[in-house]
């Protein structure tokens, strides 16, 4: 209703309207609700304006005729009122904390699944802790703003219309003079509402920045203790938790100002119906039962402004999250399925082939191809520069190369998490964002650098590769990974609880039982991306076979520094700056003495030992009995 | 009832009591102007029932008494935020403080997702709470405090009936929230149970994707979304049935006075204008009083915050022996354990009386198979975990009398998964070295490897990291880390699975730096590839917490156990390597 008065540009984005509107969609699904909300709002507010009527009657009636039989009249009326009162409060609020609660949960829901959607690109540049605010904190607001803000704000108008009627109706000239103040009214507040609008602003990124910073205080805590960083820490700290301090002052002031500024202009209106009032009396225009009513009626006018005020703040507040939350919800991903995609999805879907993928193109992944890919980070440098690569169906690529040079890169891209910036990436002929997005990932089997387990047993964790895995094929995977001796171990085996994070798990276990999931997930693709860096030895030698196994006949990327892990592989690139620098196999490369021989002789036991100027160790030649 | 709580309460006030006492005064001074406006309309009121018209001078001092309360009611506004704002800043950084000084057990045990909403919405709710509900509480118990008296002064006998059912009015908003507390409990709960969901989420995000598991995420998601609404839906059903009823009970009051008032009225006993001023004064007072039940909601609500927050605080920190021995300047790094034994759970040791000894510049190798206690073993030695069996003895000062800063500051570590803050990644490198030259900054960047890596990036070293170091691949940011621990220049080095990540190719030139570096620096160094290890002075295989092998490389790959098949399967891969080479391999270099 006050859009027009933010046109001044002080700031980029001003109460927008249609931010408002497009989030009360939300309140669509509880039509219902709503109405019948309106209707008790107005039932409430037309027994409000009833009470000071009945009052004016009793007391016009004593002060005329003294006690009689009237009296008992108006004592049930006051009776009938005060039930019915009640009966439209309990149902008010039920209603309201009803709309409250579902709205809210609708737009988390949707805000998570659309979280779900949204691209990498999108995660690297928000910090967890912002993006929780926004789920949690903001969406409280918001719906609180929704029901009861907007109850209270349609009672108010429905009591200040209703007395207005009243007043009108009861004496013109002094209902004149108090109507006379709304303007006035109307035009502070909205002074106020962009001044508020403002610091709220201000206190809610600040807040944003405060649980981020908790968020990494506790996820970083170790490194801090390490590094006896507590007191750096808690002073930068306090620096935000002043600037906290300075902005919610700030939007409290403004905010307690308003109310004293509203109230006397209420005692304006007052002063004028008792002094004007009291010589219409004193003339016998009005009785002294209309004049009290009026009085009454003043002051009941003036307490839904006063709420008003209230919430225009609030509104406020929410505005600000209404903002960073569509924001979130409205972002489009950067990687999705494309409109013609979606219409062969649509369209497969209604008519299912055998055979057919769910996006209505053959169900099977044969050849991957990487024509001159070419990919930069947001912001950042080239990673990838002119990559070109064939990998037939069932073929095993190993990929190695200095930290940084784009390992992580290509199958990043290939998981489509990124999306070349230039060239494609084909399968089988046809580039990958002409097919559905879910269709490539649910054919990928992933096991990263950094194992994420989520909180739950370690039999849930495993099943999370086949949600659909019987509780002997999630075995069998832990088998084949040697997870199962230490899952064993457990206290209660498959069913114990990883903690959140996996945090009761060391790395390599972590490591392992994402293996398993990977695994038990049968993928087409298979991409290990430093997947067994923290295990040893020995498990590893253990599992080698088992891996020889998966690998067999599926088509995989393995990026590994370990000699075992990558010497079986049937192809091996070296990737350094961006480009492919060696490929070939194994015995190939080792030949060729290029860099893949240099980075294993490196390796190798002697060569480290020279390195390391200790000369021969006496047990530099291994024994191989 | 909730008397710790109030205890916490009453502590977290301390600075500020004077601001409240200001705010609490300005009320009731603000109060005294409001009390007028009353009385003038009562004046008024008696003025016009006897024929007289009200002088214009009624008008002028209703407004100015009422503008005299508002700005009274600013100042209270003021004051009240200043000092509820003033504690929620000292609440943050008191939780925050102490957050850091929680011991490592207490973190792995408790999720990220709870601590998170403990010190945010729960701090949230303490600070409404204060700035808002205190001085609520604070202005209902003022005005009835103040209206009585000029009730009584004008006429004792209606205001006895005017104020009848207040008592029961409020004894039924105690007694209702306190039945009710558990489902404010409930519902808090809920919101934990999401937020703890919610967080893994976006933590393991690319897991998610990589699985295609959205629509799993979304419905795990939704259950505990549905709970939390449920939850909080089904108190707020109660909440309705409470308000309904003590607005009954308030009108119920107010009809009293108009009745009764009115029959006074009637037989004479009493003048219009009194009574007008009554009404208006049970007014003033009774909404508050039944807003009292609205500001106990949230008082209940505030109080199970509080304890939430008090719990996190109640959690004992790290102790610093308070006698601490000034300690050397420096450490020689030698190091002895004995009878160490270590468990999180009683009966399930994760070390069992671990012995040995590190001379100092020595280096030491960890070896074994993951959960064998290697990491405990440097968690121990780091005091992040507090042994209570056995000893552990740095150049002979038993570790836990020793300042856990001073240990730290004295030994540097490398963690399996390093972490880096949100900062530049000059200012991570320097995390343990705030005042380091830039010179030596860069020295380390070099020997960690990662030196031409920053240069590559658009901003070099002052590249911002995103939150967990997004953008750098897990090689990246253990050699950042490798390099934040060779800045700081520790007595003691321990490299937990440190080059896990690393490819071979760099591993060699960092070790060869380390070692450089190293002087008679005692090292410890965990590592599954044997290159890493064979050039220590010493080995330890670990097995289930339990040293089951020790001696030099050479010793043990003669010795029959676990190193040995170590050994035996990176030598029959060596000797592969060699073969792969071909008889190239003999000849000449190119």
């Amino acid at each position: 209703m006050t859009a027009h008065l933010h046109d001044d540009g002080y700031d980029a984005r001003p109460f927008a309207v249609g931010l408002w509107r497009k989030l009360f969609r939300y309140t669509a699904p509880y039509r219902r609700e709503i109405t019948g909300l309106v209707l008790l709002a107005i039932a409430t507010a037309a027994i409000d304006a009833l009470f000071p009527l009945v009052t004016r009657g009793l007391i016009d009636d004593a002060v005329a005729r003294g006690l009689d039989a009237a009296f008992l009249q108006y004592g049930i009326a006051y009776l009938g009122l005060m039930a019915a009162l009640s009966l439209l409060v309990w149902h008010f609020i039920r209603l309201a904390g009803r709309i409250r609660t579902h709205v809210s949960h609708d737009i988390r829901r949707d805000g998570f699944a659309h979280l779900q959607r949204l691209s990498f690109s999108f995660y690297d540049q928000r910090p967890i802790g912002w993006l929780m605010a926004r789920m949690t904190s903001d969406c409280e607001r918001l719906s609180n703003v929704m029901a009861w803000g907007v109850l209270d704000v349609f009672w108010g108008v429905t009591v200040m219309a209703g007395i207005a009627v009243v007043l009108l109706v009861l004496d013109l000239r002094l209902a004149l003079v108090v109507l006379a103040v709304v303007p006035v009214l109307l035009w502070i507040s909205a002074v106020f509402q962009r001044r508020i609008l403002k610091s709220a602003r201000r206190v809610r990124r600040t807040n944003s920045r405060l649980t981020a910073s908790y968020n990494e205080a506790i996820v970083g805590v170790r490194t801090t203790k390490v590094f006896v960083r507590q007191a750096d820490n808690l002073r930068e700290f306090r620096d935000l938790t002043s600037e906290m301090y300075t902005a919610s002052v700030h939007n409290a002031l403004q905010s307690a100002l308003l109310l004293p500024v509203i109230l006397t202009l209420g005692s304006v209106s007052t002063g004028l119906v008792l002094v004007i009032g009291g010589f219409d009396v004193t003339r016998g225009a009005v009785s002294l039962g209309t004049l009290i009513a009026f009085l009454t009626y003043v002051r009941f006018f003036f307490e839904p402004v006063q709420q008003l005020g209230r919430w225009f703040g609030e509104i406020q507040m929410a505005s600000a999250s209404a903002e960073r939350i569509m924001e979130l919800i409205e972002t489009v991903p950067r990687i999705r399925d494309s409109d013609g995609v979606r219409a062969r999805l649509t369209a497969a879907s209604a008519a299912p082939v055998a055979g057919q993928a769910e996006d209505g193109m053959p169900d099977e992944i044969g050849t991957i191809t990487f024509v001159q890919v070419g990919f930069a980070y947001e912001g950042g440098g080239v990673v990838l520069n002119d990559f070109n690569l064939s990998v037939s169906a069932g073929e095993t690529i190993a990929l190695v190369g200095p930290t940084g040079g784009g390992k992580s890169t290509i199958v990043s891209l290939l998981c489509r998490f990124y999306e070349p910036t230039t060239g494609e990436i084909r399968i089988d002929g046809v580039d990958y964002r002409e097919r559905g997005l879910h269709w490539l990932q649910s054919n990928l089997g992933v096991v990263l650098q950094t194992p994420h387990l989520f909180s739950g047993t370690v039999a849930d964790n495993i099943r999370y590769g086949r949600l659909d895995a019987t509780d002997e094929e999630v075995c069998a995977a832990a088998e084949t990974v040697g997870a199962h001796p230490f899952v064993e171990q457990m206290e209660r085996g498959y069913q114990s609880e990883v903690g959140e994070g996996g945090i009761l798990l060391s790395t390599g276990e972590k490591q392992l039982i994402a293996f398993a999931r990977a695994i038990l997930a049968r993928p087409r693709i298979l991409v290990m991306d430093e997947a067994t860096s923290s295990i040893d030895t020995r498990t590893e030698q253990a599992i080698q076979g088992a891996l020889g196994h998966v690998l067999r006949g599926r088509t995989s990327f393995v990026i590994a520094h370990r000699l075992s892990t990558v010497r079986a592989a049937d192809r091996i690139l070296v990737i350094d700056e961006g480009r492919s620098v060696e490929e070939g196999s194994h015995v190939e490369l080792m030949r060729a003495r290029g860099r893949y021989a240099a980075l294993y002789a490196q390796q190798s036991l002697r060569a480290s030992s020279r390195i390391l100027g200790r000369g021969e160790t006496g047990a530099g030649q291994p024994t191989t009995d | 009832m909730h008397l710790k709580e109030q205890q916490t309460l009453w502590d977290l006030t301390q600075n500020h009591r004077v601001r409240y006492t200001a705010a609490i005064a300005s009320m009731g001074v603000s109060n005294v102007f409001l009390f007028g406006v009353p009385l003038v309309s009562r004046y008024a009121i008696d003025e016009v029932a006897t024929g007289r018209p009200v002088p214009w001078l009624a008008a002028v001092a209703i407004v100015c008494l009422t503008a005299s309360a508002g700005i009274f009611q600013y100042l209270r506004g003021r004051w009240a935020a200043l000092a509820s704002e003033g504690i929620a800043r000292a609440i943050r950084d008191r939780l925050f403080g102490h957050l850091q000084c929680l011991p490592a057990a207490y973190h792995d045990r408790s999720g990220t997702g709870d601590l998170v909403q403990r010190c945010s919405s729960d701090v949230e709710t303490v600070r409404v709470f204060l700035s808002g509900q205190v001085v609520e509480i604070g202005r209902s118990t003022l005005l009835f405090l103040m209206v009585v008296p000029v009730l009584l002064w004008m006429d004792v006998a209606l205001t006895l009936v005017s104020i009848c059912l207040f008592p029961i009015i409020f004894l039924f908003a105690v007694a209702f929230f306190r039945r009710i507390q558990h489902l404010f409990l409930r519902s808090d709960e809920a919101e934990g149970a999401m937020t703890t969901v919610l967080q893994e989420n976006l933590t393991g995000m690319r897991v998610v994707r990589a699985f295609a598991r959205q629509e799993f995420e979304c419905e795990k998601f939704a259950v505990k979304n549905a709970a939390f609404r449920d939850r909080t839906d089904q108190l707020i059903r109660f909440l309705a049935a409470y308000w309904a009823t003590s607005d009954l009970l308030c009108l119920a009051q107010l009809v009293l006075l108009l009745l009764v008032g009115t029959w006074w009225m009637a037989s004479g006993d009493l003048s219009v204008g009194t009574l007008f001023a009554f009404q208006l004064l049970v007014n003033f007072v009774l909404w508050p009083v039944r807003h009292l039940g609205r500001v106990l909601t949230d008082t209940g609500k505030a109080m199970v915050s509080l304890r939430r927050i008090r719990e996190v605080l109640d959690v004992p920190e790290e102790l610093t022996p308070r006698a601490t021995p000034a300690g050397p300047e420096r450490l020689d790094g030698r190091i002895d354990v004995r009878d160490l034994s270590f468990g999180f759970e009683p009966g399930r040791p994760v070390l069992s009386e671990v012995s040995f000894s590190v001379q100092p510049g020595e280096t030491l190798a960890l070896v074994g198979p993951p959960g064998s206690g290697k990491s405990v073993l440097v968690h121990l030695l780091l005091r992040l975990y507090d042994y209570e069996h056995g000893s552990i003895r740095l150049d002979g000062h038993e570790l836990s009398t020793l300042a856990r800063d001073f240990v730290r500051r004295r030994i540097g570590v490398v963690l399996q998964e390093p972490f880096l803050f949100s900062k530049t990644l000059a200012a991570n490198i320097r995390v343990g070295h705030g005042d380091a030259h830039w010179d030596q900054l860069v020295e380390s960047s070099q020997d960690a490897g990662i030196h031409a890596t920053i240069e590559g990036f658009d901003h070099g070293y002052e590249t911002l990291v995103g939150e967990r170091g997004v953008t750098l691949s897990g090689g990246q940011r253990q050699r950042i880390a490798i390099a934040q621990v060779l800045l700081k220049n520790p007595d003691v080095l321990v490299l937990d699975d440190a080059l896990s990540a690393v490819d071979t190719h760099m591993e060699p030139r960092i070790l060869e730096a380390l070692q450089r570096r190293r002087g008679r620096q005692t090292t410890i160094v965990i590592a599954h590839r044997l290159s890493t290890i064979t050039h220590a002075e010493r080995i330890l295989v670990l097995d289930r917490g339990r040293i089951v092998q020790t001696g030099t490389h050479t010793e043990l790959a003669e010795q029959q156990g676990p190193y040995r098949q170590l050994w035996r399967i990176q030598g029959v891969l060596e000797r592969e390597l060699q073969q792969d080479m071909g008889p190239a391999a003999a000849g000449p270099g190119r």
